[in-house]
């Protein structure tokens, strides 16, 4: 029982890392290679204002979040859109230009902190585990999960917005928006945005329980690629359920298999799926 | 029209061969072993990723998980020398058909996954490869495979210090690589893959079977991405997961294609020649004081060439309208 | 062309005058991963190796260390040691490549290195082919010295010699305290490290008939190490012996935390366990944790150099000696003790003079007994300590004439 909920919980943060990557790609079909790093800058932000100020995390969060919003958007308008108008070899770009964007990241981050391991070590959840019918529930997870919760019911609420609406338009048919009066460009800059503090999110609750490093990105990312691979590019419901999947498979593995596989099953899961579903469980593209 | 083409074609191989004589002609004179070393690492990464043009610049399939070929070679080609004392040169090429082989198994269920889906399969697939090397101890598990020095000998590919031997080794692989690519793109095969590459329909309805197409593709690429594993594996003389079958291997076969132009003869070694220098003089020179500059300096090229010379350093050399793309 | 003359000769004189030209510097190369995910290890080492280099050439007050007192190597009319560093990336392929490249390019007459297992394998195969001495500092794989180098040299002990170490100390503490060891759960990461590690616990294990409740192989740098956890928690061993690197180290301690298990005690390999940033990251966690060390920083009373060494190293470097470093200082100071001895730069010579090598654990901050290579070029008389974490910070507990405090069982 133990062994589910925990791959529940873990799940459901892979789910929100996922989450933005898969926005960003349903949006203009770009699949961010820099997102690890996207997340490691979120959790040097926590970071840096934690031991600024002291104050805890989930305070610090909307800046955060606000914070690698503007980062998403720089991205784009800086590197993006001007990869969006080459001609030629446009796949390729794309994977590259992201690519070169995490190594630069990583290099920064060694830049301004160091090879080492930082840890957040005095929060409000620091540590501190719930029993519940003797199952362990620790609380900084179980704060992530619920706030993974509530960024994926806040991501369907903007759906129903009119930037929403404008978003789901501009997936559907990317040429054609332009006629309606949307401004596609706009609509990518803020696409990025939301894609960005989306996994800031995550970032920031993850630096609750986990180690800050420069590499730590790299950690998440193979999982985060192949969770929104299996969901689907471009569903955000699909995100959700191949990281609960995704959580609970490599839970369940670790418990049956040597843990140093436990990605196998992952992995293996995922190739089986994609046979009878090349799409991915939810894929629209 | 076609005796623009074989006049191309002519100068294609004419330039090549000015290149190899050169090749083989100016290391005789360089005795800093530094820099022999980084020219070994460039013309090795230049085969590889010519063998991965192949599959992915040809045939449109990009592979980001590449390094589970090299590793299939590089480990064929260790435990064979190492345990039965089977000559490289054999074992290389029994590492090759292997690695070969092992791109079919994974080519047969990963081609009908489109692009990006495509792209991750490899991933997932050489990421599989890694763990489960990472926990086999037959082969070495995690401790990796020390190749021990049996004396020098050209049979066994081993040399006290010499690097020129490994030099004109590597130049030989690039050479092969760039010969088969050349063919290639002058034969019906080559036509139809790039049928293929640029509109799947209208290929298939053409007649191109698609799916041995890119099958064959696969094969030729495993191939010689195996041999240019069990090359280095031999150089080395030390092999591990961490250092084979690692993700970092597979981009860096990849990217010299990319950054010199995908789909073209010259391009992946264009790529190789400028950033394989590039990463290990950065690296060398700014990495020493660990920080994090080099980094960025190899982060900000890839942006940059992906950026602003999208059809790569190629084209920095093209002046008209012919090229395989 | 008269003036160009006098000149000339002014400058020859000077030149000649200068104490620092008479004799040409040493030139040693260190190879070390200075980016990538054991970069803190390395730049870390730098550091150290920076003190230890500042401490031989330096003019200073004299330390009660082997080339404590500075001022460079007498023998060879005060030349300077001159350190180069290389950056391995932790690779294998790199790290030799700038083997070469400090030997060929910047003329080193011998390498010291490298922490990682891989990166120490190709080093040691260029230097042996090159014919000059690698001075491993703080490799810990037994298999290193057992493949017929000539030139591999090795002040640290290895892991079996730490693992035998912690055995013994189970032992001793059975017959002391009357505490008895009777099962462990082994935790290792899945690369050299851990797997050389976990073989030789299990072994000796078997061999003091000690259960194994648990023999856990994980994957390095996971996102999560829960499932892990709860493996530990069902086996629920009397010792439970961690060879992990920092990150998964900070990571199993809270992971046990979350699903409410405190194991009865903790004997780690130390890596991950003996650094800053773990104690940091880990908190309370790590309350009552036990680990192998080859350096007591509390052994003030028979060691003297350690207050003054550590000093320099800490304003240097902002935090205290631990294993890794203190190694790597120990091993430099040997390393260009025999080169004075030898006096000369000659490898051939170097080499002698390092066979020949007889020091005592007094003349060097390391508890060690001594330092005296054997055949294959391992210390053999590189004694460890086992240290354990009281107040967030190690204590020497074992062996009991150089521990400061007695043992405390089941704090966790």
């Amino acid at each position: 029982m133990q062994v589910l909920v925990s791959g529940l919980l873990m799940g459901l943060i892979y789910a929100l890392v996922a989450a933005g990557l898969s926005l960003i790609f349903g949006l203009m079909d770009v699949v961010n290679f820099a997102h690890g790093e996207l997340m490691m800058v979120a959790m040097y932000a926590v970071f840096t204002l934690w031991q600024v100020s002291g104050l805890d995390p989930f305070i610090l969060l909307p800046i955060v979040a606000a914070l690698l919003f503007g980062v998403g958007v720089a991205i784009y308008r800086l590197l993006i859109s001007r990869a969006l108008q080459v001609r030629f070899n446009k796949g390729m770009v794309q994977i590259f230009v992201t690519f070169g964007l995490a190594i630069f990241i990583r290099g920064l981050a060694q830049l301004i902190y160091g090879g080492e391991f930082r840890s957040i070590t005095t929060t409000w959840l620091a540590n501190r585990t719930a029993n519940v019918y003797g199952v362990y529930l620790p609380l900084p997870q179980v704060a992530a999960s619920v706030v993974c919760l509530l960024a994926f019911a806040g991501l369907l609420a903007i759906n129903r917005t009119e930037f929403g609406r404008a978003l789901e338009a501009t997936r559907e048919d990317r040429e054609a928006v332009a006629l309606i009066g949307i401004d596609r460009d706009r609509i990518f800059a803020l696409g990025w945005g939301l894609g960005s503090a989306t996994v800031g999110i995550a970032g920031v609750m993850l630096a609750g329980f986990y180690y800050v490093s420069p590499n730590v990105g790299a950690n998440f990312a193979l999982i985060a690629y192949v969770t929104v691979a299996l969901g689907g590019f471009g569903s955000m419901l699909g995100a959700l359920a191949a990281g609960l999947l995704i959580g609970e498979v490599e839970a369940i593995t670790a418990q049956l298999l040597e843990p140093s596989l436990k990605q196998v099953g992952m992995f293996a899961i995922y190739l089986a799926v994609l046979m009878f579903r090349p799409r991915g469980l939810f894929g629209k593209i | 029209m076609q005796n623009s083409i074989i006049l191309r074609r002519r100068r294609e191989l004419l330039v090549a061969g000015g290149l190899l004589v050169a090749l083989v002609v100016v290391p005789l004179a360089i005795h800093d072993v530094y820099t022999l070393n980084l020219i070994i690492i460039t013309l090795l990464f230049a085969g590889l990723s010519q063998a991965w043009n192949i599959l992915g610049g040809y045939c449109g399939q990009i592979s980001l998980g590449h390094s589970l070929y090299f590793g299939v070679g590089a480990y064929v080609s260790t435990m064979l020398f190492v345990g039965p004392h089977i000559p490289p040169p054999v074992g290389m090429l029994a590492g090759g058909v292997l690695a070969a082989l092992v791109a079919l198994l994974v080519g047969w269920p990963c081609f009908r996954l489109s692009g990006h889906y495509y792209a991750i399969a490899t991933v997932v697939v050489q990421e599989i490869g890694y763990l489960l090397a990472l926990n086999w101890e037959w082969i070495g598990g995690a401790s990796g495979i020390y190749i021990p020095f049996r004396g020098e000998s050209i049979l066994n590919l081993q040399f006290r210090t010499a690097k020129l031997p490994y030099l004109y080794l590597v130049l030989g692989f690039a050479a092969i690589t760039w010969l088969v690519a050349w063919w290639i793109e002058g034969s019906r095969w080559g036509f139809s893959w790039r049928a293929v590459k640029d509109d799947v329909v209208a290929a298939r309805s053409l007649g191109v079977r698609i799916f041995p197409s890119k099958m064959i593709a696969a094969a030729i690429s495993g191939f010689f991405t195996g041999v240019g594993g069990a090359i280095f594996a031999q150089y080395v003389g030390y092999i591990d997961p961490d250092s084979i079958l690692a993700g970092h291997i597979a981009i860096l076969i990849a990217l010299p294609a990319v950054l010199g132009g995908v789909g073209t003869l010259w391009g992946p070694f264009i790529g190789a020649a400028v950033l394989i220098p590039l990463r290990e003089l950065s690296s060398s020179y700014l990495g020493s004081s660990g920080s994090g500059v080099d980094l960025m300096l190899y982060g900000a090229l890839i942006m940059g060439v992906a950026l602003f010379r999208p059809q790569g350093l190629v084209s920095l050399f093209r002046r008209g309208a012919h090229g395989a793309a | 062309m008269k003036r160009i003359l006098l000149l000339g000769t002014v400058a020859l004189l000077a030149l000649a005058g200068h104490p620092a030209w008479a004799v040409d510097d040493i030139i040693i190369g260190a190879v070390y991963p200075l980016t990538g995910n054991a970069a803190q290890v390395g730049l870390d080492a730098k550091a150290a190796y920076e003190t230890a280099v500042d401490i031989i050439n330096g003019t200073h007050a004299p330390i009660p260390m082997l080339m404590g007192k500075g001022g460079g190597l007498p023998n060879l009319g005060g030349a300077k040691i001159k350190l180069v560093f290389a950056d391995s990336q932790a690779d294998p392929q790199k790290a030799r490549a700038e083997t070469e490249r400090l030997i060929t390019q910047d003329k080193a007459i011998a390498i010291i290195g490298s922490y990682t297992s891989a990166t120490a394998a190709t080093i040691s195969q260029v230097t042996e082919r090159y014919e000059l001495p690698y001075m491993s500092a703080d490799n810990s794989s037994p298999s290193l010295n057992q493949r017929g180098l000539k030139w591999f040299f090795r002040t640290s002990p290895h892991d079996e010699m730490f693992t035998a170490a912690m055995f013994q100390f189970f032992k001793d503490e059975g017959e002391k305290t009357g505490h008895k060891v009777a099962s462990v759960a082994l935790f290792y990461e899945d690369s050299i490290f851990g797997t050389d590690s976990s073989t030789v616990q299990r072994k000796l294990a078997g061999e003091n008939k000690i259960a194994v409740a648990a023999d856990i192989k994980y994957r390095a740098n996971s996102p999560s190490l829960s499932a892990e956890a709860q493996k530990l928690k069902a086996a629920n061993a009397d010792v439970l012996m961690p060879s992990s690197y920092t990150s998964d180290s900070i990571l199993i301690l809270k992971a046990m935390n979350e699903i409410g298990y405190k194991p009865k005690a903790i004997m780690a390999q130390a890596a991950g366990f003996q650094e800053q940033s773990f104690l940091t990251g880990a908190g309370p966690l790590a309350e009552g944790a036990m680990s192998r060390s080859s350096f007591a920083l509390d052994a003030v009373k028979t060691r003297p150099a350690i207050e003054p060494v550590n000093a320099l190293y800490r304003a240097r470097n902002n935090k205290d000696l631990n294993d890794n470093t203190s190694r790597d200082i120990t091993a430099l100071v040997v390393l260009v003790d025999a080169i004075n001895r030898a006096g000369s730069a000659k490898p051939e010579e170097i080499r002698k003079a390092l066979m020949a090598t007889d020091v005592k654990g007094s003349d060097t901050i390391m508890p060690w007994a001594g330092v005296k290579f054997d055949a294959t070029g391992q210390n053999t008389l590189g004694t460890p300590v086992i240290q354990q974490i009281t107040g967030g910070a190690y204590h020497t507990v074992w062996p009991f004439d150089v521990a400061v405090q007695p043992v405390v069982w089941g704090v966790q």
